[in-house]
């Protein structure tokens, strides 16, 4: 892959308090990269990704999207610049339709304020109505199930439309990197199988897309990622390709334990 | 209640826009609209508590068709989405005659106007606690504020009542962000804590500033006048003599459409679904692009802008205004509003207001249990919609 870089991290480090939840992470990720993060839990991995959503303000270190300082800024900016993400546990607007979710995907790509809304109420409605438009179109691609059930609130769908739901609200900003927490997180086999279907026909239509995924789910990590990083209590253990990393005896420790890992090995 | 009866559990999806065809929904919806006036015009007449009680139990037997027959529910829907122009027509209309059917009571119309600037507080605060969840116990405090504001700017600068109303309404919204800026510091019950203090410290300055004229407040405040016409003698139009009340009546029904107007179009913008996706998980929404602290500064803003109005018809309609106007009260009264009427449902939020306004009122009958039967029936009304009288609705898109 020699595709140029997209959003980097250079020696991040998070404290909270005197617990040190992420010491000296560097990491890259390249235009149509997919890289996985994988770790034990408490590994740090989440906590990566709130650092670069902007949840987070990294102790030390920086974060870089196309070479912009990026680190610091809220969250909602970083959204605009071209970051999104999901949520480990599903974060879906409940009370809203499942459109609307799509919709407010595009906040950022929209401009009408309030003043707008008042007097300029023509302009107002047109842009909306075209990122309703949009939106029908995304989840119709993303999903004919889901684009059936667009008027329902989105509440009501179940757990893999609702994951689905929440990976279209995040490509609804068109964004140059998409971060998934733990897609597959709650899903037996089948609903996995649809998953990496599903992220694969994304990335196929969008080249140039990049994707970190948290994941615990082996299966889905040994098939779509490029690369995966490995941490460990808030260290970089590891970053190579599956094959080279699951090989490697620290990782093996740190997934297994030190006797299980020996005893793998013998 | 609803869980015994199978219909209750269809959702709002498998009945949605059944087709009623056209000469069947224009005259639905004009039969609700004018069985909606006469039980109003009624229920204000009303003086024996017996036929009050009964219109209120018939009020709740509606509730629970419609509670129990989604179907009918969504009928009416379609019908009032289909015929949007004539609805809203006949509704102008019957507001515009409305005063010309109640024989001239002073009552019947003074308990309209304090219903209508209820209904313009309860969609200022409906902004905030209905579309972005917001707790605000402040909005008796902006209401307060812009009374004041223009109150004083009438009695010692002789500013005309309608400068002195835009200038209100600033005044207000200065304070409304004022309040706003600390707020974003905290969430939820404590955020609570911090707008109840607002009112309490407003209410305490009013109270005890020399300016605002302490505990005896500001008397003397003129009526308004447009084009020669004191608002404070009598109305007459094509010789009908309509009591000096109606004045403020058609004023506060002015204020309340565009109320309307402005509620409807923020809903139905970006900024509306930003507020939603705020009140759904804010969280979520700041990762969807969305500047919270911005939106909920704004909410306090747009609600104390409304509520600035309110206040400045209210002063210059009775004429005289204290600190006691103004308390914690008024702001739970509000806000009960906005929950028993169905929270981000425009139509409910006005319901709601007029309901609650109204209803303890008409029941002085009961005297010393007037409160308690008050409470009664808002309890019984939310037990039977739990979402309150008219629950929100999901947006729809172009066609």
């Amino acid at each position: 892959m020699s595709a140029p870089t997209i959003l980097e991290g250079q020696g991040l480090t998070m404290r909270f308090g005197g617990l040190m939840a992420m010491a000296e992470v560097d990491f890259t990720l390249r235009k149509g990269e997919i890289l996985g993060i994988i770790g034990p839990n408490g590994a740090g991995k989440s906590t990566l990704l709130n650092i670069v959503t902007g949840l987070y303000k990294p102790s030390s270190g920086a974060v870089r999207l196309a070479g912009e300082r990026i680190d610091g800024l809220p969250a909602h900016r970083i959204v605009a610049m071209g970051i999104a993400r999901t949520f480990q546990s599903s974060r879906l607007f409940g009370d809203l339709s499942v459109l609307d979710n799509v919709v407010i995907g595009r906040h950022a790509l929209m401009k009408s304020g309030l003043l707008d809304a008042i007097l300029r109420r023509g302009r107002a409605q047109a842009e909306l109505n075209d990122a309703a438009e949009r939106a029908a179109a995304l989840l119709k691609a993303v999903s004919r199930d889901l684009y059936a059930q667009r008027h329902r609130p989105a509440a009501e769908l179940p757990q893999a439309d609702r994951r689905r739901l929440e990976i279209a609200r995040a490509l609804a900003s068109e964004p140059r990197v998409l971060l998934l927490d733990e897609p597959s997180s709650g899903m037996d086999d089948a609903d996995t199988d649809a998953l990496m279907a599903d992220i694969r026909a994304i990335c196929a239509a969008r080249p140039d897309l990049a994707l970190m995924i948290i994941e615990h789910d082996m299966r889905l990590v040994a098939a779509l990622p490029h690369r995966v990083l490995v941490l460990d209590y808030g260290q970089k253990l590891a970053d190579g390709p599956y094959e080279e990393v699951r090989k490697i005896p620290r990782v093996q420790e740190a997934y297994l334990g030190r006797k299980a890992a020996q005893h793998a090995r013998a | 209640m609803s869980a015994s009866n199978p219909a209750s559990n269809l959702t709002p999806a498998d009945v949605a826009a059944p087709v009623v065809a056209a000469p069947r929904a224009i005259a639905l919806v004009a039969a609700i609209e004018l069985a909606g006036a006469l039980f109003l015009r009624q229920f204000l007449l009303a003086e024996d508590w017996r036929v009050v009680v009964a219109m209120l139990a018939l009020f709740g037997a509606a509730l629970v068709a419609m509670q129990r027959r989604p179907a009918l529910e969504a009928r009416i829907e379609a019908a009032f989405a289909d015929q949007a122009r004539l609805a809203a027509l006949l509704g102008l209309a019957i507001v515009l005659a409305f005063p010309f059917v109640l024989e001239k009571s002073t009552y019947a119309l003074h308990l309209l106007v304090l219903a209508q600037l209820y209904a313009v507080l309860a969609l200022a605060l409906n902004f905030q606690l209905g579309s972005a969840n917001i707790p605000n116990f402040a909005t008796g405090a902006s209401y307060g504020i812009g009374a004041y504001a223009s109150a004083l700017l009438a009695v010692n600068w002789d500013v005309s009542f309608w400068l002195a109303l835009p200038a209100a309404a600033v005044v207000a919204t200065v304070f409304g962000f004022l309040l706003g800026v600390p707020s974003m510091r905290t969430r939820d019950s404590y955020l609570a804590l911090v707008t109840i203090a607002f009112g309490v410290v407003i209410h305490q300055l009013l109270n005890n500033l020399e300016f605002t004229g302490g505990p005896n407040g500001l008397v003397g405040i003129p009526a308004p006048e447009l084009f020669g016409h004191s608002f404070a003698s009598p109305l007459v139009i094509l010789g009908y003599d309509l009591p000096a009340q109606a004045n403020f009546y058609y004023l506060s029904a002015l204020l309340v459409g565009i109320a309307i107007l402005f509620a409807r179009r923020v809903h139905d913008s970006r900024v509306g679904l930003a507020w939603n996706a705020l009140r759904a998980d804010e969280l979520a929404a700041r990762c969807q692009g969305i500047n919270a602290t911005w939106y909920k500064v704004l909410a306090f803003a747009v609600d104390a802008f409304l509520a600035g109005f309110a206040g400045t018809i209210y002063a210059f309609y009775v004429g005289f205004i204290s600190p006691d106007n103004f308390t914690f009260l008024v702001s739970v009264t509000i806000m009960t509003m906005v929950i028993a009427g169905g929270m981000d449902n425009t139509l409910g939020v006005i319901v709601g207001a007029f309901l609650l306004t109204l209803l303890p009122e008409k029941l002085r009958a009961f005297s010393d249990y007037r409160i308690l039967f008050f409470g009664v029936t808002v309890i019984a009304f939310l037990m039977i919609r739990p979402q309150g009288l008219f629950p929100q609705r999901l947006r729809r898109y172009g066609a």
